[in-house]
């Protein structure tokens, strides 16, 4: 059922990502993914350390290699090998944001040489002066004084350090921007001017978001739809309230479950719930990724596919604290 | 629940980098009572973690305190000097868990030669008995078949369980007060909402003394009783978990609350707090909160502000609670949180 | 918790004026303090401070220096030239130091004096060509080798083939194929000593390639060249330098072992090595000892002072040490 008028920009198909594992077996991160993310929404990906939401946002940008199935933007097949013009394409028009502001600027190199790097490779300035310009321009929109070009990274804040970072993806004017984690590492006072940040930017340049994160409170805060990844399988997409609201699957009622809720009352009284990956079997009813509800999603084999639909019915005896807040 | 354990009044530490004084706390003042919860929060550099390690000996060599005292057991912790005296109060008395387990723990040995190395130095209980206590308390911290755990090493553990080992060592002790700097922060968040259950049913169990040191307003919100605000040095308001949550005083903690993207709305900005801590190096006139304070009064940068009580148990440490002070309205957020507090009343 | 001293201070506190509202500025808030700390500059600062470097410094620009003028300099006697004693017509040998011969002179009469300084400088001239030809030579391969991960299998394959032959054979092989010359020395010693560099750059940069900003260069496109020349050269220039400071008496120190084993360079072109050589030779007699003296000293003094000069501004150029 997918919504006829948006248009998709990054489709994945099958996709699985493995890595050289320990002995002769590969260590698969990503097991056959499949999503859409429609142009112009914030689309969030939740997951844990190790269930491969970073990887996945690596494949886009190709850094990470694909082993099988398909990454498409706007319809055009991006992994593997492809030609060159197309390469030039992707860099320019998906840029990626980086989780640690300490590891991710280069300390050696001026901010205006950070913020202009992706320039010298595109050649996106006609001369000298367009690029101080189109540099300067870039340090405005993201809050920072047009002074700070000629220093260096170790002389700003952190939150000033991410800043420079975004100013470095967007000064590329790109159409689909990864955000991989970017306010984990910050401090939690300074992690509002950069949600709201990206925020205002969303808005005035039309860009499209993949919202990485571990936080599901901020994803909620920041993303139209949401997808749950445990070990490399998505388990769960729907629009952001409704998976806050009726989460389906055990992994997504667990995670939710977890979040701590700055509420006392509510925070103390809460159950928390366990995830145990054994409470499927999966030996004979094998797990399909299932279109249970307007554009909500969920893995599970058919008999747990029966169950969630019952659930459905009746979203309020689901007992989500989460919702309450 | 009336007598404090342990009693800081006008603490004063003070640290020597490389030939300029940094002033890490400037006069902080904590009752802390036995049995409870109490968080402290506050950004990074506000000093948390300094305070606490006051308690147990555990600044770095260039630090000392300047003024002020740390009454516990009648003693006061902050006039000590000897590693000596520190042995019979650390590890025994007073204990700390660390963010990162890797670090805390010993690679090269055992988990629970670890454990045990613990029980024999502290308790009286040596060989088999100390092995059977290590078993004991491994299965109390929640980790399965403790007998074969006991003779693996810390890089055989997930990053959860870990943390539950150095709980273990920490637990092995019996001490008085735990201290937890941030000890979830590194973790995912299943296995955090595990460890702090944990934490909470040891202390339930035990009636230990908890200190935990966080950012994070949520986990404040699950294991505090009462709360500790830091602020540049200094303790800038504090009362129960309740007060602090649903009837904040101080510009500050207005602040930290209406940054959460937990009470944000979709769709419209989050209130972000402007600009940087001071530079502790030099000597702060006034309220150190002053120039990013939205709602300062003149007088907010001439003199410090004293603590204002709002209830026996609530204490904040700023102008606007002065009768000659102007009413100031809280921002929407924190007006949210106080129309549900009087829903939960009702 | 306010005493009463305090509650008398706050009511003391007459201008009600003082509470009202101050102006809020919040692009002030903004500005950040500029902390005018430069890498280089904290590095030399920290360097220079350590006197014992700063001295050994002194001291081997001093003697670098001094070999180059030295030939230079008035009554300086040639250093193959056998003296020979006017009044009775034979060969000056094993005149102790006086006077006239600075150093004494050895065995056939030539002045120590002037093959010391001969000897320093071609030894040094060899060991500064080696250092220069490993940096380039050892930097590039090693570069390629960390960072393009097609050529990793292969160029390891290389390196453990020539690095599994032991140093000395392949050093005595060269030589003695080559016939001991100035030119052959360095030849020699160049195919043996990239390796060193070649291996410890390409862990370098295996550790710092996948390091995020790496990661983000890729992202925009930037080339692979210019990875390496500003994001991981720049990192590795101070330990580069380090081990060329480290190479340079080591060097030397093949090149004694050489000519200790008779493949050195010929007597003709003195070096510290067949100078040593000699000295060793009639060292056992105590009125001779001056001719093992002086060149071990300048060998000694030489290869202490790279190796604290070395250590000193690795030191220096860790930014955990700068303040």
């Amino acid at each position: 059922m997918k919504d006829e008028n948006k248009e998709v920009l990054i489709e994945f198909d099958n996709v699985r990502v493995q890595f050289k594992g320990k002995g002769k077996k590969p260590f698969v991160a990503v097991k056959d993914v499949s999503f859409q993310i429609y142009k112009g929404e914030t689309f969030g990906l939740v997951g844990e350390t190790g269930s491969g939401k970073t990887t996945i946002g690596r494949a886009i940008v190709r850094i990470n290699q694909t082993a099988s199935g398909d990454i498409l933007f706007k319809g055009r097949k991006i992994n593997g090998v492809i030609p060159k013009e197309l390469d030039r394409e992707v860099t320019r028009k998906i840029q990626m944001i980086f989780q640690d502001p300490m590891a991710s600027l280069n300390e050696r190199s001026k901010v205006d040489y950070i913020v202009s790097e992706g320039l010298y490779n595109i050649k996106g300035f006609t001369d000298e002066e367009d690029r101080k310009r189109k540099v300067e321009k870039a340090l405005l929109e993201v809050g920072l004084l047009p002074e700070f070009a000629s220093r260096f990274p170790h002389e700003f804040s952190g939150g000033q350090r991410q800043r420079i970072g975004i100013a470095r993806a967007l000064i590329m004017e790109p159409e689909f921007v990864i955000a991989d984690e970017p306010i984990s590492s910050l401090d939690v006072s300074i992690r509002a001017q950069i949600l709201n940040l990206l925020s205002d930017l969303q808005k005035t340049k039309g860009l499209t978001y993949l919202f990485i994160s571990h936080d599901l409170s901020v994803v909620r805060f920041i993303a139209d739809r949401v997808a749950v990844i445990h070990k490399g399988q998505i388990v769960e997409l729907a629009e952001t309230e409704k998976l806050f609201n009726s989460p389906l699957h055990p992994y997504t009622r667990a995670l939710l479950s977890a979040i701590p809720v700055p509420d006392p009352r509510i925070e103390k009284k809460k159950q928390i719930l366990i995830y145990d990956p054994s409470c499927h079997d999966y030996s004979v009813d094998k797990p399909k990724w299932v279109e249970i509800d307007k554009d909500h999603f969920v893995l599970g084999n058919d008999a747990e596919i029966g169950q969630y639909r019952e659930m459905l019915k009746n979203p309020l005896a689901m007992n989500n604290t989460y919702a309450m807040l | 629940m009336d007598e404090p354990i342990l009693s800081i009044r006008d603490l004063v530490v003070k640290f020597n980098l490389r030939g300029q004084i940094l002033t890490a706390i400037r006069g902080a003042s904590l009752d802390l009572y036995q049995g409870e919860t109490l968080a402290i929060v506050g950004e990074s550099g506000a000093g948390k973690s300094v305070l606490t390690k006051t308690w147990n000996g555990m600044l770095d060599p260039n630090g000392w305190v300047e003024s002020g005292s740390i009454m516990f057991e009648g003693q006061d912790l902050a006039k000590f000097t000897t590693e000596a005296q520190w042995l019979t109060v650390r590890g025994k008395k007073i204990a700390m868990v660390f963010q990162d387990p890797m670090t805390a723990l010993n690679p090269l040995k055992t988990v629970g030669k670890q454990i045990q190395e613990t029980l024999e130095l502290h308790q009286d209980i040596k060989g088999e008995a100390a092995q059977e206590r290590t078993i004991e308390i491994l299965s109390q911290v929640g980790i399965s078949e403790p007998e074969m755990r006991y003779s693996q090493y810390p890089h055989e553990f997930s990053g959860g369980m870990r943390q539950r080992v150095v709980i273990a060592i920490t637990v092995a002790c019996n001490p008085k007060i735990l201290i937890c700097d941030e000890p979830t922060t590194a973790l995912d968040v299943t296995i955090q909402a595990q460890i702090l259950e944990l934490i909470r049913e040891l202390q339930v169990q035990l009636g230990t003394t908890l200190v935990y040191i966080t950012h994070d307003l949520g986990v404040v919100a699950n294991v505090a009783d009462r709360v500790a605000v830091m602020y540049a040095g200094e303790i800038i308001e504090y009362g129960t978990v309740e007060e602090i949550f649903y009837d904040p005083r101080h510009p500050y903690t207005w602040a930290l609350l209406s940054s959460l993207p937990q009470l944000g709305v979709k769709g419209e900005p989050l209130y972000s707090i402007k600009g940087t801590p001071p530079n502790l190096f030099n000597e702060i006139k006034g309220d150190a909160f002053a120039p990013r304070n939205p709602h300062a009064l003149k007088i907010d940068f001439v003199k410090q502000p004293p603590f204002f009580q709002v209830s026996p148990t609530h204490f904040a440490k700023t102008w606007l609670l002065d009768p000659r002070a102007p009413k100031v309205e809280p921002p929407p957020v924190v007006q949210a949180m106080q129309s549900r507090y009087k829903e939960y009343a009702i | 918790m306010t005493t009463r001293k305090e509650q008398q201070a706050i009511t003391a506190i007459e201008d009600d004026s003082l509470f009202t509202f101050a102006h809020y500025d919040p692009e002030a808030a903004e500005r950040t303090g500029y902390s005018d700390y430069s890498y280089w500059g904290s590095t030399f600062r920290i360097f220079l401070k350590n006197k014992t470097a700063v001295f050994l410094l002194i001291l081997m620009a001093s003697l670098v220096f001094f070999t180059i003028i030295q030939p230079y300099l008035p009554n300086q006697k040639d250093p193959n030239k056998i003296h020979i004693d006017p009044e009775t017509g034979y060969q000056l040998r094993n005149h102790p130091p006086d006077g006239e011969f600075w150093f004494g002179t050895n065995v056939i009469g030539q002045d120590l004096w002037a093959r010391i300084w001969s000897g320093t400088r071609t030894s040094l001239l060899i060991a500064i060509i080696v250092g220069i030809w490993e940096v380039v030579f050892g930097i590039f391969i090693g570069a390629v080798w960390g960072y393009v991960r097609q050529l990793d299998a292969l160029i390891t394959e290389v390196y453990n083939v020539i690095n599994n032959i032991p140093n000395t054979i392949l050093l005595m092989l060269l030589a003695y194929i080559m016939r001991p010359s100035f030119k052959t020395m360095i030849i020699a010693m160049c195919l043996t000593g990239w390796l060193g560099m070649a291996r410890f750059v390409r862990n370098q940069i295996v550790i710092i390639r996948d390091r995020e900003y790496n990661l983000a260069s890729r992202c925009l496109g930037t080339p692979t060249h210019r990875i390496i020349m500003k994001n991981v050269l720049p990192y590795l220039v101070s330990v580069i330098v380090m081990r060329i400071a480290l190479s340079i008496p080591g060097t030397i120190g093949w090149e004694v072992f050489l000519t200790y084993i008779g493949l050195g360079l010929p007597l003709e072109t003195p070096s510290l090595g067949n100078l040593l050589n000699e000295g060793r030779r009639v060292m056992m007699s105590s009125s001779l000892r001056y001719q093992l003296l002086f060149p071990a000293l300048v060998l000694s003094v030489i290869t202490v002072s790279f190796y604290v000069l070395g250590n000193a501004f690795a030191d220096a150029a860790d930014p955990r040490n700068h303040y």
